[in-house]
Protein backbone atom coordinates (compact mmCIF):
# COMPACT_ATOMS: atom_id res chain seq x y z
CA UNK A 1 0.00 0.00 0.00
CA UNK A 2 1.27 3.46 -0.90
CA UNK A 3 0.50 6.29 1.45
CA UNK A 4 0.43 10.06 1.12
CA UNK A 5 0.89 10.66 4.82
CA UNK A 6 2.37 8.58 7.59
CA UNK A 7 2.22 9.78 11.16
CA UNK A 8 3.43 7.65 14.01
CA UNK A 9 3.42 8.24 17.75
CA UNK A 10 3.00 11.98 17.40
CA UNK A 11 2.65 13.91 20.63
CA UNK A 12 2.13 17.60 21.19
CA UNK A 13 2.00 19.16 24.62
CA UNK A 14 1.33 22.81 25.29
CA UNK A 15 2.19 24.21 28.71
CA UNK A 16 -0.34 22.33 30.79
CA UNK A 17 -2.39 20.70 28.06
CA UNK A 18 -1.74 17.62 25.99
CA UNK A 19 -3.26 18.48 22.63
CA UNK A 20 -2.22 15.31 20.79
CA UNK A 21 -1.11 12.14 22.50
CA UNK A 22 0.76 9.30 20.81
CA UNK A 23 -1.28 9.60 17.63
CA UNK A 24 -0.56 7.35 14.67
CA UNK A 25 -2.39 7.17 11.37
CA UNK A 26 -1.85 6.56 7.68
CA UNK A 27 -3.54 8.34 4.84
CA UNK A 28 -3.70 6.61 1.47
CA UNK A 29 -3.23 8.40 -1.79
CA UNK A 30 -6.41 9.93 -3.19
CA UNK A 31 -8.60 9.00 -0.27
CA UNK A 32 -10.65 11.28 1.91
CA UNK A 33 -9.52 10.88 5.47
CA UNK A 34 -11.49 12.41 8.32
CA UNK A 35 -10.56 13.61 11.77
CA UNK A 36 -13.60 13.56 14.02
CA UNK A 37 -13.75 14.68 17.58
CA UNK A 38 -15.29 17.19 19.91
CA UNK A 39 -13.88 20.71 20.18
CA UNK A 40 -10.47 20.51 21.78
CA UNK A 41 -9.85 16.92 20.72
CA UNK A 42 -6.62 17.92 18.95
CA UNK A 43 -7.81 17.79 15.35
CA UNK A 44 -6.65 21.24 14.34
CA UNK A 45 -3.34 20.83 16.16
CA UNK A 46 -2.70 17.63 14.21
CA UNK A 47 -3.48 19.38 10.91
CA UNK A 48 -1.14 22.22 11.82
CA UNK A 49 1.64 19.77 12.59
CA UNK A 50 1.36 18.35 9.08
CA UNK A 51 2.15 21.72 7.46
CA UNK A 52 4.70 22.92 9.98
CA UNK A 53 2.55 25.57 11.68
CA UNK A 54 2.87 23.58 14.86
CA UNK A 55 5.88 21.48 15.85
CA UNK A 56 5.43 18.04 17.33
CA UNK A 57 7.18 17.35 20.62
CA UNK A 58 10.80 16.66 20.01
CA UNK A 59 12.74 14.70 21.14
CA UNK A 60 10.29 11.88 21.08
CA UNK A 61 9.39 8.89 18.99
CA UNK A 62 7.07 11.00 16.83
CA UNK A 63 7.50 10.84 13.05
CA UNK A 64 5.58 12.54 10.30
CA UNK A 65 6.02 12.11 6.57
CA UNK A 66 3.94 13.97 4.02
CA UNK A 67 4.84 12.87 0.49
CA UNK A 68 8.24 11.97 1.86
CA UNK A 69 8.84 15.28 3.61
CA UNK A 70 9.13 15.93 7.33
CA UNK A 71 7.20 19.11 8.18
CA UNK A 72 9.82 20.16 10.73
CA UNK A 73 12.52 20.26 8.06
CA UNK A 74 10.63 20.73 4.80
CA UNK A 75 7.69 22.89 5.63
CA UNK A 76 7.86 24.75 2.32
CA UNK A 77 7.89 21.63 0.15
CA UNK A 78 4.82 20.27 1.91
CA UNK A 79 2.97 23.55 1.70
CA UNK A 80 3.89 23.82 -1.96
CA UNK A 81 2.18 20.48 -2.57
CA UNK A 82 -0.79 21.19 -0.34
CA UNK A 83 -3.77 23.48 -0.14
CA UNK A 84 -5.27 24.52 3.18
CA UNK A 85 -8.79 25.64 3.97
CA UNK A 86 -8.69 27.22 7.43
CA UNK A 87 -11.50 27.21 9.96
CA UNK A 88 -11.88 30.97 9.84
CA UNK A 89 -12.43 33.09 6.78
CA UNK A 90 -9.34 35.15 6.09
CA UNK A 91 -9.84 36.63 2.65
CA UNK A 92 -8.37 40.02 1.80
CA UNK A 93 -11.42 42.23 2.22
CA UNK A 94 -9.82 45.07 0.26
CA UNK A 95 -9.43 42.97 -2.87
CA UNK A 96 -11.90 41.47 -5.32
CA UNK A 97 -12.61 37.76 -5.65
CA UNK A 98 -10.28 37.41 -8.60
CA UNK A 99 -7.52 39.50 -7.01
CA UNK A 100 -7.64 37.34 -3.90
CA UNK A 101 -6.81 34.35 -6.06
CA UNK A 102 -4.09 36.21 -7.95
CA UNK A 103 -2.33 37.15 -4.74
CA UNK A 104 -2.25 33.52 -3.64
CA UNK A 105 -1.00 32.42 -7.03
CA UNK A 106 1.91 34.73 -6.30
CA UNK A 107 2.68 32.96 -3.04
CA UNK A 108 3.22 29.77 -5.02
CA UNK A 109 5.33 31.54 -7.60
CA UNK A 110 2.74 30.96 -10.33
CA UNK A 111 3.21 33.30 -13.26
CA UNK A 112 0.39 35.64 -14.20
CA UNK A 113 -0.15 33.99 -17.56
CA UNK A 114 -0.52 30.57 -15.93
CA UNK A 115 -2.59 31.89 -13.06
CA UNK A 116 -5.25 33.61 -15.18
CA UNK A 117 -6.70 30.49 -16.84
CA UNK A 118 -6.33 28.53 -13.61
CA UNK A 119 -8.35 31.19 -11.78
CA UNK A 120 -11.04 31.12 -14.48
CA UNK A 121 -11.23 27.37 -14.12
CA UNK A 122 -11.44 27.47 -10.32
CA UNK A 123 -14.09 30.19 -10.28
CA UNK A 124 -16.12 28.05 -12.64
CA UNK A 125 -15.44 24.91 -10.61
CA UNK A 126 -16.63 26.53 -7.39
CA UNK A 127 -19.49 28.27 -9.24
CA UNK A 128 -18.27 31.77 -8.55
CA UNK A 129 -17.71 33.04 -12.09
CA UNK A 130 -20.46 35.67 -11.71
CA UNK A 131 -18.73 37.01 -8.63
CA UNK A 132 -15.23 37.33 -10.10
CA UNK A 133 -15.19 41.11 -9.82
CA UNK A 134 -17.13 41.38 -6.56
CA UNK A 135 -15.79 42.75 -3.32
CA UNK A 136 -15.41 40.26 -0.50
CA UNK A 137 -17.95 41.98 1.71
CA UNK A 138 -20.58 41.49 -0.98
CA UNK A 139 -20.26 37.72 -0.69
CA UNK A 140 -22.43 35.47 1.44
CA UNK A 141 -20.89 33.08 3.94
CA UNK A 142 -21.22 30.20 1.49
CA UNK A 143 -19.55 32.15 -1.31
CA UNK A 144 -16.65 33.07 0.95
CA UNK A 145 -16.15 29.44 1.87
CA UNK A 146 -16.22 28.41 -1.78
CA UNK A 147 -13.71 31.11 -2.61
CA UNK A 148 -11.40 29.93 0.16
CA UNK A 149 -11.59 26.42 -1.24
CA UNK A 150 -10.83 27.76 -4.71
CA UNK A 151 -7.88 29.63 -3.20
CA UNK A 152 -6.59 26.44 -1.61
CA UNK A 153 -6.69 24.79 -5.05
CA UNK A 154 -4.75 27.50 -6.88
CA UNK A 155 -1.51 25.50 -6.85
CA UNK A 156 -3.14 22.28 -8.06
CA UNK A 157 -2.43 20.61 -4.72
CA UNK A 158 -1.87 16.90 -4.28
CA UNK A 159 -3.17 17.20 -0.74
CA UNK A 160 -6.13 19.29 0.35
CA UNK A 161 -6.49 19.99 4.06
CA UNK A 162 -9.84 21.30 5.22
CA UNK A 163 -10.49 22.38 8.79
CA UNK A 164 -14.24 22.28 9.41
CA UNK A 165 -15.03 23.47 5.91
CA UNK A 166 -18.81 23.55 6.12
CA UNK A 167 -19.44 24.85 9.62
CA UNK A 168 -22.29 27.34 9.53
CA UNK A 169 -23.26 26.77 5.91
CA UNK A 170 -26.69 25.95 4.51
CA UNK A 171 -27.40 22.45 3.17
CA UNK A 172 -27.21 23.51 -0.48
CA UNK A 173 -23.69 24.85 -0.12
CA UNK A 174 -22.66 21.91 2.02
CA UNK A 175 -23.79 19.42 -0.59
CA UNK A 176 -22.10 21.40 -3.35
CA UNK A 177 -18.83 21.36 -1.41
CA UNK A 178 -19.12 17.62 -0.82
CA UNK A 179 -19.68 17.06 -4.53
CA UNK A 180 -16.61 19.10 -5.39
CA UNK A 181 -14.52 17.21 -2.87
CA UNK A 182 -15.62 13.91 -4.40
CA UNK A 183 -14.58 15.21 -7.82
CA UNK A 184 -11.18 16.24 -6.53
CA UNK A 185 -10.69 12.82 -5.01
CA UNK A 186 -11.43 11.24 -8.36
CA UNK A 187 -8.70 13.42 -9.83
CA UNK A 188 -6.25 11.92 -7.38
CA UNK A 189 -6.20 14.60 -4.70
CA UNK A 190 -5.72 13.30 -1.18
CA UNK A 191 -8.16 14.99 1.16
CA UNK A 192 -7.85 15.50 4.87
CA UNK A 193 -10.82 16.92 6.66
CA UNK A 194 -11.72 17.75 10.23
CA UNK A 195 -15.35 17.97 11.13
CA UNK A 196 -17.84 17.39 13.83
CA UNK A 197 -20.68 16.92 11.41
CA UNK A 198 -21.20 13.19 11.34
CA UNK A 199 -23.27 13.48 8.21
CA UNK A 200 -20.33 15.11 6.49
CA UNK A 201 -17.92 12.45 7.62
CA UNK A 202 -20.29 9.69 6.56
CA UNK A 203 -20.88 11.26 3.16
CA UNK A 204 -17.34 11.91 2.04
CA UNK A 205 -14.79 10.12 4.21
CA UNK A 206 -13.39 6.83 3.02
CA UNK A 207 -11.81 6.34 6.39
CA UNK A 208 -11.71 8.35 9.54
CA UNK A 209 -10.40 8.46 13.04
CA UNK A 210 -12.35 9.58 16.05
CA UNK A 211 -10.20 11.58 18.44
CA UNK A 212 -10.88 12.32 22.04
CA UNK A 213 -8.68 14.41 24.31
CA UNK A 214 -5.78 14.14 21.91
CA UNK A 215 -5.96 10.40 21.49
CA UNK A 216 -7.28 8.17 18.76
CA UNK A 217 -10.24 6.16 19.97
CA UNK A 218 -11.43 4.56 16.74
CA UNK A 219 -10.22 4.21 13.18
CA UNK A 220 -11.80 2.76 10.07
CA UNK A 221 -14.36 3.23 7.31
CA UNK A 222 -17.51 4.93 8.62
CA UNK A 223 -19.79 2.01 7.68
CA UNK A 224 -17.47 -0.58 9.22
CA UNK A 225 -17.13 1.41 12.42
CA UNK A 226 -20.88 1.59 12.89
CA UNK A 227 -21.19 -2.10 12.16
CA UNK A 228 -18.44 -3.11 14.56
CA UNK A 229 -18.74 -0.70 17.41
CA UNK A 230 -22.37 0.10 17.95
CA UNK A 231 -25.66 -1.77 18.05
CA UNK A 232 -27.58 -1.70 14.81
CA UNK A 233 -30.78 -0.06 16.08
CA UNK A 234 -31.70 2.57 18.51
CA UNK A 235 -34.98 3.41 20.17
CA UNK A 236 -35.22 6.96 21.46
CA UNK A 237 -37.86 7.52 24.08
CA UNK A 238 -38.54 11.19 24.16
CA UNK A 239 -40.13 11.36 27.59
CA UNK A 240 -37.76 10.07 30.17
CA UNK A 241 -40.29 10.04 32.99
CA UNK A 242 -42.46 7.41 31.34
CA UNK A 243 -39.73 4.78 31.16
CA UNK A 244 -40.05 2.06 33.75
CA UNK A 245 -37.56 -0.66 34.59
CA UNK A 246 -35.88 -1.56 31.33
CA UNK A 247 -32.25 -2.10 32.19
CA UNK A 248 -32.86 -5.70 33.13
CA UNK A 249 -32.75 -6.97 29.57
CA UNK A 250 -29.18 -7.92 28.57
CA UNK A 251 -29.93 -7.46 24.88
CA UNK A 252 -30.47 -3.74 25.41
CA UNK A 253 -27.87 -1.09 26.20
CA UNK A 254 -29.23 1.99 27.87
CA UNK A 255 -28.05 5.58 27.50
CA UNK A 256 -29.69 8.47 29.26
CA UNK A 257 -29.66 12.20 28.71
CA UNK A 258 -31.43 14.89 30.71
CA UNK A 259 -34.61 14.49 28.74
CA UNK A 260 -34.39 11.26 26.76
CA UNK A 261 -33.63 7.59 27.11
CA UNK A 262 -31.87 5.76 24.29
CA UNK A 263 -32.09 2.01 23.98
CA UNK A 264 -29.54 0.32 21.71
CA UNK A 265 -29.88 -3.21 20.47
CA UNK A 266 -28.89 -5.42 17.54
CA UNK A 267 -32.28 -7.06 17.66
CA UNK A 268 -34.99 -4.78 16.35
CA UNK A 269 -37.77 -7.00 17.68
CA UNK A 270 -36.61 -6.45 21.24
CA UNK A 271 -36.89 -2.71 20.74
CA UNK A 272 -40.22 -3.04 18.96
CA UNK A 273 -41.54 -4.92 21.96
CA UNK A 274 -40.65 -1.94 24.14
CA UNK A 275 -42.46 0.50 21.87
CA UNK A 276 -45.74 -1.28 22.56
CA UNK A 277 -46.19 0.71 25.75
CA UNK A 278 -45.86 4.13 24.06
CA UNK A 279 -47.96 6.37 21.87
CA UNK A 280 -46.65 7.18 18.41
CA UNK A 281 -44.67 10.41 18.70
CA UNK A 282 -43.35 9.55 22.14
CA UNK A 283 -40.64 7.36 20.66
CA UNK A 284 -38.45 7.14 17.60
CA UNK A 285 -37.05 3.84 16.37
CA UNK A 286 -34.24 4.06 13.83
CA UNK A 287 -30.96 2.63 12.60
CA UNK A 288 -27.99 3.80 14.58
CA UNK A 289 -25.58 6.17 12.85
CA UNK A 290 -22.14 7.67 13.11
CA UNK A 291 -23.37 10.28 15.56
CA UNK A 292 -24.47 7.58 17.98
CA UNK A 293 -21.06 6.02 17.70
CA UNK A 294 -19.38 9.36 18.13
CA UNK A 295 -21.31 10.12 21.29
CA UNK A 296 -20.71 6.62 22.59
CA UNK A 297 -16.94 6.95 22.17
CA UNK A 298 -16.47 10.57 23.16
CA UNK A 299 -19.14 10.82 25.82
CA UNK A 300 -22.36 12.75 26.04
CA UNK A 301 -21.12 15.36 28.46
CA UNK A 302 -19.55 18.61 27.29
CA UNK A 303 -15.85 18.39 26.69
CA UNK A 304 -15.09 21.99 27.54
CA UNK B 1 1.46 -4.53 3.70
CA UNK B 2 4.49 -2.25 3.62
CA UNK B 3 4.22 1.31 4.76
CA UNK B 4 5.86 3.25 2.00
CA UNK B 5 5.10 6.88 1.39
CA UNK B 6 4.73 8.23 -2.10
CA UNK B 7 7.59 10.69 -2.42
CA UNK B 8 6.98 13.66 -4.62
CA UNK B 9 10.00 15.73 -5.61
CA UNK B 10 9.19 19.40 -5.76
CA UNK B 11 10.85 22.79 -5.76
CA UNK B 12 9.07 25.67 -4.04
CA UNK B 13 9.65 29.19 -5.36
CA UNK B 14 12.94 30.87 -4.50
CA UNK B 15 13.41 33.05 -1.42
CA UNK B 16 13.39 36.24 -3.51
CA UNK B 17 10.16 35.26 -5.21
CA UNK B 18 8.50 34.40 -1.93
CA UNK B 19 9.52 37.66 -0.32
CA UNK B 20 8.39 39.57 -3.38
CA UNK B 21 4.98 37.87 -3.30
CA UNK B 22 4.49 39.04 0.29
CA UNK B 23 5.57 42.56 -0.65
CA UNK B 24 3.24 42.48 -3.63
CA UNK B 25 0.28 41.39 -1.51
CA UNK B 26 0.75 44.36 0.79
CA UNK B 27 1.28 46.67 -2.15
CA UNK B 28 -2.01 45.58 -3.77
CA UNK B 29 -3.96 45.95 -0.54
CA UNK B 30 -2.38 49.33 0.23
CA UNK B 31 -2.94 50.82 -3.20
CA UNK B 32 -6.62 49.84 -3.10
CA UNK B 33 -7.18 52.96 -1.04
CA UNK B 34 -4.53 55.09 -2.66
CA UNK B 35 -6.16 58.44 -2.08
CA UNK B 36 -6.75 58.08 1.66
CA UNK B 37 -3.50 56.21 2.19
CA UNK B 38 -1.31 58.26 -0.13
CA UNK B 39 -2.47 61.82 0.42
CA UNK B 40 -1.24 62.57 3.98
CA UNK B 41 2.49 62.75 3.17
CA UNK B 42 1.76 65.47 0.61
CA UNK B 43 -0.37 67.53 2.97
CA UNK B 44 1.39 67.19 6.31
CA UNK B 45 4.60 68.98 5.32
CA UNK B 46 2.53 72.02 4.36
CA UNK B 47 1.30 72.33 7.93
CA UNK B 48 4.83 71.99 9.21
CA UNK B 49 6.30 74.54 6.88
CA UNK B 50 3.59 77.11 7.42
CA UNK B 51 2.86 76.41 11.08
CA UNK B 52 6.34 75.95 12.43
CA UNK B 53 8.67 77.02 9.66
CA UNK B 54 7.07 80.39 8.94
CA UNK B 55 5.44 80.95 12.31
CA UNK B 56 8.33 80.01 14.53
CA UNK B 57 11.06 80.60 11.97
CA UNK B 58 10.33 84.31 12.14
CA UNK B 59 11.86 84.39 15.62
CA UNK B 60 14.79 82.10 14.87
CA UNK B 61 18.00 83.17 13.24
CA UNK B 62 20.20 81.07 10.98
CA UNK B 63 20.79 77.47 12.01
CA UNK B 64 24.02 75.87 10.89
CA UNK B 65 24.22 78.63 8.34
CA UNK B 66 20.77 78.17 6.76
CA UNK B 67 17.32 79.68 7.29
CA UNK B 68 15.26 77.84 9.89
CA UNK B 69 12.57 76.95 7.40
CA UNK B 70 15.24 75.28 5.23
CA UNK B 71 16.66 73.45 8.19
CA UNK B 72 13.16 72.22 9.02
CA UNK B 73 12.27 71.32 5.44
CA UNK B 74 15.19 68.91 5.18
CA UNK B 75 14.40 67.42 8.58
CA UNK B 76 10.75 66.69 8.00
CA UNK B 77 11.42 64.31 5.13
CA UNK B 78 12.38 61.72 7.77
CA UNK B 79 9.65 61.46 10.47
CA UNK B 80 6.86 60.43 8.06
CA UNK B 81 9.10 57.54 7.03
CA UNK B 82 9.42 56.59 10.68
CA UNK B 83 5.73 56.89 11.47
CA UNK B 84 4.43 55.07 8.42
CA UNK B 85 6.75 52.10 8.94
CA UNK B 86 5.99 52.06 12.65
CA UNK B 87 2.23 52.05 12.06
CA UNK B 88 2.50 49.41 9.37
CA UNK B 89 4.52 47.03 11.52
CA UNK B 90 2.73 47.61 14.81
CA UNK B 91 -1.01 48.17 14.37
CA UNK B 92 -0.96 46.77 10.83
CA UNK B 93 1.00 43.68 11.74
CA UNK B 94 -1.02 43.06 14.86
CA UNK B 95 -4.30 43.26 12.94
CA UNK B 96 -3.01 40.89 10.25
CA UNK B 97 -1.76 38.57 12.97
CA UNK B 98 -4.63 38.51 15.44
CA UNK B 99 -7.80 39.95 13.91
CA UNK B 100 -7.82 39.39 10.15
CA UNK B 101 -5.83 36.13 10.34
CA UNK B 102 -4.03 37.17 7.16
CA UNK B 103 -0.82 35.50 8.30
CA UNK B 104 -2.62 32.22 8.91
CA UNK B 105 -3.54 32.12 5.26
CA UNK B 106 -0.16 33.22 3.98
CA UNK B 107 1.70 30.76 6.16
CA UNK B 108 -0.50 27.96 4.85
CA UNK B 109 0.77 28.72 1.36
CA UNK B 110 4.37 28.20 0.41
CA UNK B 111 5.66 31.06 2.55
CA UNK B 112 7.51 30.74 5.85
CA UNK B 113 7.69 33.14 8.77
CA UNK B 114 11.01 34.57 7.66
CA UNK B 115 9.73 35.31 4.14
CA UNK B 116 6.64 36.86 5.62
CA UNK B 117 8.44 39.22 7.97
CA UNK B 118 11.19 40.22 5.56
CA UNK B 119 8.49 40.99 3.00
CA UNK B 120 6.70 42.98 5.65
CA UNK B 121 9.82 45.03 6.46
CA UNK B 122 10.60 45.67 2.81
CA UNK B 123 7.07 46.82 2.20
CA UNK B 124 7.23 49.18 5.18
CA UNK B 125 10.56 50.44 3.81
CA UNK B 126 8.98 51.02 0.41
CA UNK B 127 6.14 52.97 1.97
CA UNK B 128 8.69 55.05 3.83
CA UNK B 129 10.55 55.67 0.57
CA UNK B 130 7.32 56.94 -0.93
CA UNK B 131 6.49 59.11 2.10
CA UNK B 132 9.94 60.72 2.12
CA UNK B 133 9.73 61.30 -1.61
CA UNK B 134 6.32 62.93 -1.21
CA UNK B 135 7.60 65.31 1.45
CA UNK B 136 10.71 66.04 -0.61
CA UNK B 137 8.55 66.92 -3.57
CA UNK B 138 6.43 69.32 -1.56
CA UNK B 139 9.33 71.10 0.15
CA UNK B 140 11.18 71.29 -3.19
CA UNK B 141 8.23 73.11 -4.69
CA UNK B 142 8.92 75.84 -2.14
CA UNK B 143 12.57 75.88 -3.27
CA UNK B 144 13.73 74.99 0.23
CA UNK B 145 16.17 72.27 -0.75
CA UNK B 146 19.40 73.66 -2.17
CA UNK B 147 21.20 70.53 -3.38
CA UNK B 148 20.21 68.16 -6.19
CA UNK B 149 21.85 65.46 -4.07
CA UNK B 150 18.59 65.62 -2.10
CA UNK B 151 17.21 63.21 -4.69
CA UNK B 152 18.74 60.51 -2.50
CA UNK B 153 16.57 61.54 0.44
CA UNK B 154 13.97 58.81 -0.20
CA UNK B 155 16.75 56.24 0.14
CA UNK B 156 17.29 57.63 3.63
CA UNK B 157 13.54 57.27 4.08
CA UNK B 158 13.75 53.65 2.97
CA UNK B 159 16.48 52.91 5.54
CA UNK B 160 14.48 54.74 8.20
CA UNK B 161 11.51 52.58 7.28
CA UNK B 162 13.52 49.38 7.60
CA UNK B 163 14.79 50.44 11.03
CA UNK B 164 11.37 51.22 12.38
CA UNK B 165 9.77 48.22 10.71
CA UNK B 166 12.28 45.95 12.45
CA UNK B 167 11.89 47.75 15.78
CA UNK B 168 8.09 47.76 15.53
CA UNK B 169 7.92 44.07 14.67
CA UNK B 170 10.12 43.42 17.66
CA UNK B 171 7.78 45.46 19.87
CA UNK B 172 4.75 43.73 18.33
CA UNK B 173 6.16 40.36 19.31
CA UNK B 174 5.57 41.32 22.96
CA UNK B 175 2.16 42.87 22.49
CA UNK B 176 -0.96 40.97 23.46
CA UNK B 177 -3.49 43.84 23.37
CA UNK B 178 -3.52 46.40 20.60
CA UNK B 179 -3.73 49.26 23.15
CA UNK B 180 -0.18 48.50 24.29
CA UNK B 181 1.08 50.27 21.18
CA UNK B 182 0.15 53.58 22.80
CA UNK B 183 3.17 53.21 25.06
CA UNK B 184 5.39 52.68 22.06
CA UNK B 185 4.12 55.68 20.14
CA UNK B 186 3.82 58.10 23.03
CA UNK B 187 6.73 56.82 25.03
CA UNK B 188 9.31 56.22 22.32
CA UNK B 189 8.42 57.61 18.91
CA UNK B 190 7.12 61.02 19.98
CA UNK B 191 10.23 61.88 22.03
CA UNK B 192 12.35 60.61 19.19
CA UNK B 193 10.62 63.00 16.86
CA UNK B 194 11.55 65.93 19.09
CA UNK B 195 15.04 64.92 20.15
CA UNK B 196 16.66 63.64 16.98
CA UNK B 197 17.64 66.93 15.44
CA UNK B 198 14.58 67.11 13.21
CA UNK B 199 12.93 70.32 14.41
CA UNK B 200 15.96 71.88 16.08
CA UNK B 201 19.66 71.03 16.16
CA UNK B 202 20.95 69.04 19.08
CA UNK B 203 24.14 71.06 19.49
CA UNK B 204 22.68 73.47 22.03
CA UNK B 205 20.87 70.78 24.03
CA UNK B 206 21.97 69.59 27.49
CA UNK B 207 24.66 66.93 27.35
CA UNK B 208 22.32 64.17 28.59
CA UNK B 209 19.93 64.72 25.73
CA UNK B 210 22.73 64.83 23.21
CA UNK B 211 23.98 61.48 24.41
CA UNK B 212 20.48 60.05 24.42
CA UNK B 213 19.98 61.27 20.88
CA UNK B 214 23.00 59.26 19.74
CA UNK B 215 21.04 56.15 20.64
CA UNK B 216 17.93 57.20 18.77
CA UNK B 217 17.76 55.64 15.30
CA UNK B 218 15.99 58.68 13.96
CA UNK B 219 19.02 60.89 14.74
CA UNK B 220 21.21 58.92 12.38
CA UNK B 221 18.62 58.94 9.63
CA UNK B 222 18.23 62.68 10.01
CA UNK B 223 21.99 63.21 9.82
CA UNK B 224 22.24 61.32 6.57
CA UNK B 225 19.24 62.93 4.93
CA UNK B 226 20.35 66.42 5.90
CA UNK B 227 23.81 65.80 4.51
CA UNK B 228 22.27 64.98 1.14
CA UNK B 229 19.89 67.93 1.25
CA UNK B 230 22.69 70.42 1.92
CA UNK B 231 25.44 68.59 0.08
CA UNK B 232 27.66 68.71 3.17
CA UNK B 233 29.24 65.36 3.87
CA UNK B 234 31.59 64.34 6.63
CA UNK B 235 33.23 61.16 7.89
CA UNK B 236 30.65 61.02 10.67
CA UNK B 237 28.12 59.77 8.15
CA UNK B 238 29.87 56.38 7.97
CA UNK B 239 29.10 55.93 11.63
CA UNK B 240 25.45 56.91 11.01
CA UNK B 241 25.18 54.43 8.18
CA UNK B 242 26.85 51.68 10.21
CA UNK B 243 24.47 52.34 13.09
CA UNK B 244 21.49 52.07 10.74
CA UNK B 245 22.64 48.80 9.19
CA UNK B 246 23.43 47.21 12.54
CA UNK B 247 20.10 48.38 13.93
CA UNK B 248 18.14 46.87 11.03
CA UNK B 249 19.98 43.56 11.21
CA UNK B 250 19.83 43.18 14.99
CA UNK B 251 16.19 44.13 15.46
CA UNK B 252 15.20 42.32 12.28
CA UNK B 253 16.68 39.07 13.53
CA UNK B 254 15.24 39.50 17.03
CA UNK B 255 11.80 40.27 15.61
CA UNK B 256 11.83 37.24 13.31
CA UNK B 257 12.96 34.95 16.12
CA UNK B 258 10.35 36.16 18.54
CA UNK B 259 7.46 36.22 16.09
CA UNK B 260 8.44 32.78 14.82
CA UNK B 261 7.83 31.48 18.33
CA UNK B 262 4.45 33.12 18.31
CA UNK B 263 3.42 31.91 14.85
CA UNK B 264 4.86 28.40 15.00
CA UNK B 265 3.54 26.79 18.15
Amino acid sequence: MEYAILASHVTKKFKDLTAVEDLSFKVRQAECFGFLGPNGAGKTTMMKMLIGRCRRDNPGPGQISVFGYDPVKSELEIKYLAGVVPQEDNLDAELSVRQNLFIYAGFYGIKKTTAAPRIDYLLDFMELTDKAGSKIRELSGGMKRRLIIARALINNPRLLILDEPTTGLDPQVRHLIWDKLRMLKKDGVTILITTHYMEEAYQICDRLIIMHKGEKVLEGAPGDLIEEHIEQYVLEILDRESVGDLDTDSRIRLEQTDSRVLLYSDDISVLEAVTGGYKAGDFYLRQSNLEDLFLKTTGRYLNE
Amino acid sequence: MSDSVVSIATTPPSFIRRVFSVWFRHYRVYTKHLLSNGLPPFVEPLFFLVGIGLGLGHYVGLIEGVEYVQFLAAGITVPPAMFTAAFECSFGTFIRLEFDKVYDGMLSSSINVRDLLIGEMLFAGSKSFFFSAAVLLVVSLFKLIPSPMALFTPVGGFLTGLMFAALSLFITSFVTTINHFNFYFTGLLTPMFFFSGIVFPLTEMPRVLRIAAEFFPLTHAANIVRAFCFNSFSGRLYWDLLYIIIFIVVFGILAIRRLEKRLIT
